[in-house]
């Protein structure tokens, strides 16, 4: 009898779930970060709206990423329901903090699957998730760097025009 | 289609139910209520995910008729399926997926290690 199972199913049930959740997070993240960059430009932030603007482009990124490798694997992809995000924000540090935290989620969330791969000994998706993990490495130092960026400036006026100027040349060198 | 379930080999059965399969076409033969249902890995799959999701529980307290319609694709009929073959379907589709891993555990340790 043939192993249709093999020949058809590359990837665990419980591989297929976890990817599918993260095909949600990823798409969650987009949509807030889209909402981050309305709050930024109705403020009058257009740098800051840029940042996040190309932070909820990246997010889609991922979630294409995620959803091509689940068909190509012949596993179903799930387009995710998308529930509520938030709209309004405090300050312009409440919308950082906002997405420091994001990241932090997804980050743990990202190393999950990878703990998921490693109880399957699926040594294929562990490969490609080492992308993700050096991805959010870079997500998170960026989230993280652009916050300090009130620390080290403060929060009145003169700081936040500063921090607009600054906030676009906020990236990651990797780690050298 | 009866050609093909003629050459198939059955996976798992119970007294009313019974899953088959299709070397040739890798294709499965759901062999319940009239007609056979001929799937691919990933429908079997899916079959056997919507039949675990039902909540049997919230079926029986419910004020409606105790039975569940479930939707696979344009290919097959939509199943209007009661608490008991429900049930059948969990014990024939838990069975199979059980089968087939077997079959692939012995495929990797005879089959593809000495080939």
């Amino acid at each position: 009898m043939k192993d249709i199972l093999r020949r058809h199913q590359v990837l665990k049930l419980e591989i297929v779930d976890v990817i599918n959740k993260q095909i949600k997070m990823e798409a969650h993240s987009s949509s807030a970060y889209l909402a981050m960059a309305g709050w930024c430009d109705l403020q009058g932030y257009d740098n800051c709206a840029d940042f996040f603007f190309k932070q909820s482009e990246e997010e889609r990124k991922h979630q294409l990423k995620f959803f091509h490798y689940l068909t190509d694997m012949e596993a179903q992809a799930i387009s995710p329901a998308i529930g509520d995000c938030q709209h309004d924000f405090e300050n312009l540090r409440d919308v950082f903090e906002t997405a420091l935290d994001i990241e932090i989620s997804v980050t743990d969330a990202i190393h999950d699957i990878v703990g998921v791969c490693r109880k399957h000994t699926d040594i294929a998706t562990e490969e490609f998730m080492k992308w993700f993990v050096q991805e959010q490495i870079e997500e998170e130092y960026i989230a993280r760097r652009a916050l300090e960026l009130f620390d080290v400036l403060g929060e009145d006026k003169i700081a936040l025009g500063m921090i607009e100027e600054k906030i676009l040349s906020v990236s990651y060198d990797g780690a050298n | 289609m009866s050609s093909k379930v003629i050459s198939s080999a059955i996976v798992f059965e119970t007294l009313a139910t019974s899953v088959s399969q299709c070397d040739r076409s890798e294709k499965f033969f759901l062999h319940f209520l009239e007609k056979p249902m001929e799937l691919k890995l990933c429908e079997l799959i899916g079959l056997k995910r919507k039949i675990e999701n039902i909540d049997l529980t919230a079926l029986v307290s419910s004020q409606g008729p105790d039975i569940e319609i479930l939707y696979l694709s344009h290919q097959h009929p939509i199943l209007v399926l009661s608490i008991y073959e429900i049930l059948e379907l969990r014990e024939v589709l838990s069975g199979t997926f059980t089968m087939l891993e077997l079959n692939s555990l012995i495929h990797k340790s005879i089959h593809r290690k000495f080939s």
